[in-house]
C-alpha cells in the first residue's frame, strides 16, 4: 500500500501520465474529432474500425482519456498535500539556518560583497551567537504548493464547466421569440450586422423572461459580449438571410411569409408560387444576367429565383427584385427585402462554476509566478563564509560566485 | 512606406546575423560588436514599423500570421536585448540573432495587408492573449537556442564556467515561456466562454498549445530530478522548439478550426 502511494504521489508517475496525455492529444489533432461515420470510412478506409473501437473520433471523452485526467487528479492531490505539508515554519528554517555548517568559505572582502548583495537585496536579517541569516520571500515556499493545486482545481472544475452546462443553438426572425422548456422566452427585439460606420458587428437586441417572472429588459448580445441573466447566456453565434413575401388578396389582406427553398406558396395549391432560392446579387454581361452566389453573407442586389404555378402547373422559371409584385389568381405577392435573422446560442449553467474556474486560473498562475519569480532566499552567513539553504537558490549562486570569484566549496 | 521600414528591419537582422556567425567563425571581436549595433538597428526599425502599423491599423498588430510572426520575432529581440544588458548574457546573441531574423523572414513570406479586425477577435483579450503567446514563444525559442549553445561549448570545453549560467537561463527561459503560456491559455479559455460559449473546445490550436505546456512542465519536472544532465536537458529544449513551431506555424497550415483567422473567411464564427 505504501508503494502504491509512493508511486501515485510520484514524479515519475504525474510525467508517465503528462506524457499520455499528449501522445493522446497529438493523435486528437490529427484524427478529426466527432465527424460523421463516413468521413472516417472515407478519410482511413483500412482502419475506420479500429478508430470506432479504440474511440479514436472521440479521444477527448473516451474512457481512457478520463481514467487518465483521474489518475492525473489524483497524483496532484497527493502532490498538492506532500508540498503542503513540506512547507517549513519560520522558527524551523532559522533554527536549520543556525545549525548548518558552513558550505562556501570566503575572505573577509568576499564575506562583505556577499552581505552587500543580500542586504541590497532586502533580505530580513537575523543575528544569533555571530551567524547571520537573511531570509527573503517565505511566500515562495507556498509557490508549488499552490501550482499544484491550481492545476487540479482547474482540470476540476473545467470538467465542471464541460459537464454542467446545457447549450442550445437556435435561429429567430426578429419581433419572435424562442421559448424553451422551462418556460424562459427570448424576444428577438431586433437584429444588425453593421454598427453606425458600417463596420461589420452583429449584434441582436433581445429580452429574457425567466419562468419565475422576472425579466432582464432590453438588452444587446453581440459577438464577444454575451447577454447574461438569471443562469442563461446569450450569445450571438451566426446569421442568416431570409427572404420574405407579402401576400396580399382582393379584400386588402396581407400576410408576410419567411420563404425556405422549395416553399409553395398557394391558396388552392393549384396556383401561386413555387420559391427556389435568394441570391446575394447578379452581374449582367452581354445582356444576361448571372447571379452571384457569393458567400461574404452580404445581400447587396437581391435576387428571387422561383416559378409560378398556374392551375397546378408549374411555369418557367422567374426572376424579382425586392419591390416587385405580381398577381397570381387572386393574390398579389410583393416581394420584400430579405432580412437578416441572428443564430443565438442559448446556455444555462450553474452561476458558480464559472466563478470556480476562474479562481482556480488565478491560483495556478499566482502558483507559477511564485515557484519561478518569488522563490524563497535563505542564507546563513558567519566569519567563515555562507550557506545557501533555500531549495531554489541556483541564481543566488551563480550571483554569489560571480561576485566573489567562487571562494572555496566545501562538500 | 510600411513595407519600406518592415524590410529595412529584415535587412538589418540579415546582415546583423552575417557578421555575428563570420564574428564567430573567424574570431573577429570588433566584427562582433557592429553585428551587435546592426541588430539592435534592426530592432528600433522593426519597432517603429510594429508601432506605425499598430496606428494605422488601429490596434495591436496580431490579428494573422504575418503580424504576430513580426510580434513573435519582436519579443525575440526584446528577450535578447534584456538578456544582454540586464543579464550579461551575450553568449546568446549569436542564435538569438539568427532566430529574430528567421522569424521575421517567415512573416515575410505572409500577406500583408491590413485588414479589418473580424468581430470575433474585437475583445480586450485581443492583446494580453496573443501578447503572451509571442512571449511565450519567443522565450520558448531562446531557450532552445541557449540549449545549442550549451551542446556546443560543452564539446568544445565541457569545464566552460559559463555552462552553469547557460542551463540557469535556459531553465528561467522556460520557467517564464511556461508562465507566458498558461497566461495565453487561460486567458484564452475566458475569452471562448464569451464568444464561444466554452472554455475548452478541443480546437487543435487548443490542442497543441497544451501540448507544448506540457513538454515544457516535464522540461521543468525533470530539471528538478535530473539537475546533473545539462546535455540531456539542452537536446530536450532544443528538440521541443519544433512543437512551438508547429503550434505557431504548422497548426494554422495544416489543420482547420476554431483559430484559422486571417486564413479562411468562417461565416459561422462571425
Amino acid at each position: 500500500m505504501k508503494k502504491t502511494m509512493a508511486f501515485l504521489r510520484s514524479m515519475k508517475f504525474g510525467i508517465i501520465l503528462l506524457g499520455l496525455i499528449v501522445v493522446l492529444s497529438v493523435i486528437g489533432s490529427v484524427i478529426p474529432q466527432n465527424s460523421e461515420a463516413m468521413v472516417y470510412v472515407r478519410a482511413y478506409p483500412d482502419f475506420y474500425e479500429w478508430i470506432f473501437r479504440l474511440q479514436l473520433n472521440d479521444i477527448f471523452n473516451a474512457w481512457y482519456f478520463n481514467i487518465v485526467t483521474i489518475l492525473l487528479c489524483i497524483n496532484l492531490i497527493l502532490c498538492s498535500i506532500v508540498r503542503f505539508t513540506k512547507i517549513p515554519s519560520q522558527k524551523q528554517e532559522e533554527e536549520r539556518a543556525m545549525h548548518a555548517k558552513t558550505a562556501v568559505s570566503l575572505s573577509a572582502a568576499q564575506r562583505q560583497e556577499v552581505i552587500a548583495e543580500l542586504e541590497r537585496m532586502h533580505c530580513h536579517k537575523t543575528e544569533k551567537d555571530g551567524v547571520s541569516v537573511y531570509a527573503k520571500n517565505r511566500i515562495g515556499y507556498y509557490g508549488t504548493f499552490l501550482t499544484h493545486l491550481g492545476i487540479l482545481l482547474t482540470v476540476i472544475f473545467w470538467a465542471a464547466a464541460m459537464k454542467l452546462p446545457t447549450v442550445i443553438d437556435r435561429t429567430c426572425y426578429p419581433e419572435e421569440s424562442i421559448f424553451l422548456d422551462d418556460g424562459t422566452e427570448i424576444y428577438v427585439r431586433d437584429f444588425s450586422i453593421t454598427d453606425a460606420e458600417g463596420k461589420l458587428d452583429y449584434k441582436s437586441q433581445i429580452e429574457i423572461a425567466l419562468a419565475d417572472g422576472r425579466t432582464s429588459g432590453p438588452v444587446e448580445t453581440s459577438v464577444n459580449h454575451p447577454a447574461s441573466f438569471g443562469n442563461y447566456k446569450v450569445y450571438q453565434q451566426t446569421y442568416g438571410t431570409a427572404p420574405r413575401v407579402a401576400v396580399s388578396d382582393d379584400a386588402g389582406h396581407t400576410d408576410l411569409f419567411y420563404l425556405e427553398p422549395n416553399d409553395i406558396l398557394s391558396a388552392d395549391g393549384k396556383n401561386g408560387i413555387v420559391f427556389d432560392n435568394l441570391y446575394p446579387d447578379f452581374t449582367e454581361e452581354d445582356g444576361h444576367m448571372r447571379l452571384v452566389t457569393s458567400t461574404s453573407g452580404r445581400y447587396e442586389n437581391p435576387v428571387y429565383v422561383f416559378t409560378t404555378l398556374e392551375n397546378g402547373q408549374q411555369q418557367e422559371v422567374m426572376l424579382a427584385f425586392p419591390g416587385d409584385c405580381m398577381e397570381i389568381g387572386k393574390f398579389t405577392f410583393c416581394f420584400q427585402d430579405p432580412v437578416e435573422y441572428p443564430g443565438l446560442r442559448i446556455k444555462h449553467s450553474p452561476g458558480w462554476v464559472n466563478i470556480a474556474l476562474l479562481c482556480a486560473f488565478m491560483v495556478m498562475t499566482l502558483g507559477l509566478y511564485i515557484t519561478f519569480f518569488m522563490q524563497s532566499v535563505l542564507v546563513r552567513a558567519d566569519h567563515e563564509g555562507y550557506t545557501l539553504l533555500s531549495a531554489k537558490s541556483e541564481g543566488l549562486q551563480i550571483r554569489f560566485r560571480q561576485i566573489t570569484g567562487g571562494g572555496s566549496e566545501h562538500a | 512606406m510600411l513595407d519600406i521600414i518592415f524590410f529595412s528591419g529584415v535587412v538589418l537582422y540579415f546582415i546583423s546575423m552575417s557578421l555575428t556567425f563570420s564574428s564567430v567563425v573567424f574570431k573577429w571581436e570588433k566584427v562582433r560588436k557592429i553585428s551587435w549595433v546592426l541588430f539592435l538597428a534592426g530592432a528600433a526599425v522593426s519597432t517603429a514599423y510594429l508601432v506605425a502599423r499598430s496606428v494605422k491599423a488601429g490596434r495591436l498588430p496580431l490579428s494573422n500570421q504575418f503580424e504576430f510572426g513580426a510580434s513573435f520575432s519582436w519579443g525575440i529581440a526584446v528577450m535578447l536585448m534584456i538578456l544582454h544588458y540586464k543579464f550579461k548574457a551575450d553568449w546568446i546573441d549569436t542564435v538569438g540573432i539568427a532566430m529574430t531574423f528567421l522569424i521575421l523572414s517567415y512573416a515575410a513570406f505572409q500577406p500583408r495587408q491590413i485588414n479589418e479586425l473580424m468581430p470575433a477577435l474585437r475583445s480586450y483579450w485581443f492583446g494580453s492573449h496573443i501578447g503572451s503567446a509571442a512571449f511565450s514563444y519567443a522565450s520558448f525559442m531562446l531557450a532552445g537556442g541557449a540549449g545549442i549553445r550549451i551542446i556546443m561549448t560543452e564539446k568544445k570545453n565541457p569545464e566552460d564556467p559559463r555552462l552553469e549560467q547557460m542551463d540557469y537561463f535556459m531553465y528561467r527561459l522556460i520557467a517564464f515561456g511556461l508562465l507566458m503560456l498558461t497566461i495565453t491559455i487561460l486567458t484564452g479559455a475566458i475569452w471562448a466562454e464569451q464568444a464561444w460559449s466554452a472554455f475548452w473546445t478541443w480546437d487543435p490550436k487548443e490542442v497543441w498549445a497544451l501540448i507544448t505546456w506540457i513538454i515544457y512542465a516535464i522540461f521543468l519536472h525533470l530539471r528538478l530530478t535530473k539537475k546533473r544532465q545539462r546535455t540531456f536537458l539542452a537536446w530536450y529544449a532544443i528538440v521541443s522548439v519544433p512543437v512551438v513551431l508547429f503550434t505557431f506555424v504548422g497548426v494554422n497550415t495544416l489543420m482547420s478550426g476554431l483559430h484559422s483567422y486571417g486564413m479562411i473567411f468562417r461565416k459561422e464564427l462571425l
